[in-house]
């Protein structure tokens, strides 16, 4: 039961390091950007393809934040010219790219699932708490922790992350003091996406990579952030840890329910609170 | 004329044809059956045959062994089935009913074929039985496992030349309560169709021979990436061995995280012959090693027909034929089997024609006969080996012959 406690985290903190910056542009900006599981396929490629040594790896690792930054300034170009129109356009226009991108994919590294294999030295398996666990997933823990706090701390301490708090709060009265909305946005959306690209590469030796796993990992995505609550990095990450809990823990507890847990959950905390744990508005607008 | 066996002389024939031909997979193409071989003489007319196997989509690898399997058996036998001309349409099958449907639809209607040879999904294939009777056309089954195809409930027109879920479930269910694990099999499977009717007839099986459950889970179709809840719930059940059905990317990561997670050490793994077979082996790499399987194939087995379709399908495609191949493959074989009698080409003619084919003698898997449409074929026990550096499923054992079972 520790194991599958310890298991959540590591799968937790993968989610985390996805699915904040999904939260930071859907909050922001209004972009719901169904391209995010791509962006994570995308990198999960490049590990798999190029991983299985430590250059490897961390090369895979720059390529992919590399393909997240250009990625997310295109996405952000792109729906710049949407930004009055409603969601359902900005969503139709993420779609296809989506779309567009995962064919992408399958025609640069074909249709048979991939594995990526973890750096030497990781690829093994340690006993902690009494059972066997992949060393891999404490690293996932240790760098998703890392990320965790550095992204807090940019957004919650430092005066660039005044003024993306402050555009998640109200953006017109933010352009008023002659700041260029459009840039913080495109800077988001940069970030972000390098975070998913980055994700993809980190998530590979666990979730491999394969046609389809872009769409997997997008609901996961934005269950997380409608969990957590919009543009909120704490709510990022309570949701975030909360779904690798019940992804772990909930199906060991209820074996029978697997299907359902995750779902479930969802379910109650809309019914409960529909602005989601940390969120300060309601989703439906 | 008599069905050509497949011989040395032949193979070697194709040796030089094959390096010269185009690979002939994608797209919905039809392809002539090859060169006109003089050697089949007497006339006789053309049959179309449509070959729907999936050219995009997850199953595309496997469409593609199909395809090459298909093929491979017309360019050793002069593109004929005794007198007939085969004329392949090859359209793609996708991954869904949805794709698959239209797919035979089209073939039967627009095109026109006698024979519609292929199909991977199980969906599918249940959802083409009432166009086929309705049309009176035959169909070559060369994957869809599902028990409901043949059997029972079966339509006249539906024949198959790959196995049932079942059956191979229930080779290693008799296996496992013979061996020493009747005190406790752990059972893992999808949530869906084939998981279920993979575990049922391996639990009647395993039960039968004396077996008790240790334990039972059904991870979600298609959306599980990570099974550490269940490798937990696994180990805490005290089962000596685990019996599981995964295919594609989920047998990849299942595989895996059984090595990572420490278990393949403590509590053996075995399973349904699809976990370690094709393009999925490699991807699992040294984690694979050693888990055992049944199937009714595998590139590994050491009879006269298999060396020589190894060896030729190697020449003619640089890779190891899969069990796919040699289903698609032995339609071929049964088709032509079944045209040095038929009548005519309508469904019920070949239909009963395929019926008095009696023991197909020439198949790489073994000498196989139809038992109520689908094959009664020797299961064997395999081990995930390591050849010289490549992964193999070598010859355990030889589990004997396996009807559909119920």
């Amino acid at each position: 039961m520790l194991v599958s406690v310890l298991n959540g985290f590591a799968i937790g903190f993968l989610l985390f390091i996805l699915a904040v910056g999904l939260s930071l542009v859907f909050g922001m900006m209004d972009v719901l950007n169904l391209a995010h599981g791509a962006l994570f396929l995308g990198g999960a490629y490049l590990g798999a393809v190029l991983g299985g040594s430590w250059g490897g790896f961390l090369g895979a690792l720059g390529l992919a934040a590399l393909g997240g930054l250009a990625g997310g300034v295109l996405l952000s170009l792109m729906t710049e010219p949407l930004r009055r129109r409603s969601h359902l356009d900005q969503a139709l226009l993420t779609l296809g790219v989506a779309l567009i991108a995962a064919e992408l994919l399958i025609i640069t590294f074909g249709d048979d699932p991939l594995s990526a294999a973890a750096p030497p030295g990781l690829d093994g398996s340690v006993t902690v708490l009494g059972a066997v666990y992949p060393t891999y997933r404490l690293l996932i823990i240790v760098i998703g922790a890392v990320l965790a706090l550095a992204v807090y701390l940019v957004v919650d301490r430092t005066r660039v992350g005044a003024l993306v708090r402050a555009t998640v709060d109200d953006r017109e009265m933010v352009s008023t003091l002659g700041i260029d909305n459009r840039l913080v946005k495109g800077a988001v959306f940069a970030v972000g996406s390098v975070l998913a690209t980055v994700a993809g590469v980190l998530g590979g030796p666990i979730y491999g990579a394969r046609p389809g796993l872009d769409a997997t990992v997008l609901i996961l995505a934005l269950v997380v952030v409608v969990i957590g609550g919009l543009g909120s990095v704490r709510g990022a990450l309570v949701g975030a840890l909360v779904i690798g809990q019940i992804d772990t823990v909930g199906r060991v507890l209820l074996p029978d329910f697997a299907s359902f847990v995750l779902f479930g959950a969802l379910a109650l905390v809309l019914v409960v609170r529909p602005q989601g744990l940390f969120g300060t508005r309601a989703v439906a607008r | 004329m008599e069905h050509p066996a497949l011989t040395r002389r032949r193979l070697l024939a194709l040796f030089g044809a094959a390096a010269t031909l185009p690979v002939l997979s994608a797209c919905g193409s039809s392809v002539g059956g090859g060169g006109s071989a003089p050697a089949a003489g007497g006339g006789g007319g053309t049959i179309k045959v449509g070959l729907v196997v999936p050219q995009s989509g997850v199953y595309a690898s496997l469409g593609e062994d199909m395809t090459r399997g298909w093929e491979l058996w017309l360019e050793s036998n002069g593109g004929r089935f005794g007198d007939y001309t085969v004329e392949t349409v090859a359209v793609d099958e996708g991954e869904t009913p949805q794709t698959g449907v239209p797919a035979v639809q089209r073939v039967i209607q627009q095109d026109d074929v006698d024979v519609v040879v292929g199909l991977v999904n199980s969906a599918t294939a249940l959802g083409v039985k009432d166009l086929l009777t309705e049309s009176r056309k035959l169909l070559v089954v060369t994957n869809a496992g599902a028990e409901g195809l043949t059997g029972a409930a079966a339509t006249p027109y539906i024949w198959r030349t790959s196995f049932t879920n079942g059956q191979v479930a229930a080779a290693m269910g008799t296996h496992l309560a013979e061996t020493g694990f009747a005190e406790g099999v752990f059972l893992i499977a999808p949530d869906y169709a084939a998981g279920t009717e993979v575990i049922e007839n391996f639990r009647a099986a395993y039960t039968a021979g004396g077996g008790t459950i240790a334990g039972e889970a059904k991870p979600p179709f298609g959306t599980t990436s990570d099974y550490q809840p269940f490798l937990s719930t696994i180990q805490a059940s005290g089962a000596r061995a685990t019996f599981c059905f995964f295919s594609g990317a989920e047998a990849i990561t299942f595989v895996q995280q059984y090595a990572q997670f420490g278990l393949a050490q403590s509590i053996p793994l075995y399973g349904s012959g699809f976990l370690t077979e094709g393009s999925v082996l490699p991807q699992q790499g040294q984690a694979a090693l050693g888990v055992q399987t049944t199937l009714h194939y595998t590139d590994q087995l050491d009879n006269p027909a298999n060396t020589a379709f190894v060896e030729a399908y190697t020449a003619a495609y640089g890779e190891s034929p899969s069990t796919f191949s040699v289903q698609t493959w032995d339609a071929a074989n049964v088709l032509n089997r079944a045209l040095a009698t038929a009548t005519a080409l309508d469904g019920d003619s070949l239909a009963a024609a395929l019926g008095g084919i009696g023991a197909v003698d020439d198949s790489p898997r073994g000498t196989w006969e139809f038992d109520g449409q689908t094959p009664r074929q020797n299961m064997y026990l395999r081990s995930v080996q390591d050849a010289n550096g490549t992964l193999v499923n070598a010859v355990v054992e030889d589990l004997g012959p396996q009807s559909q079972p119920g």
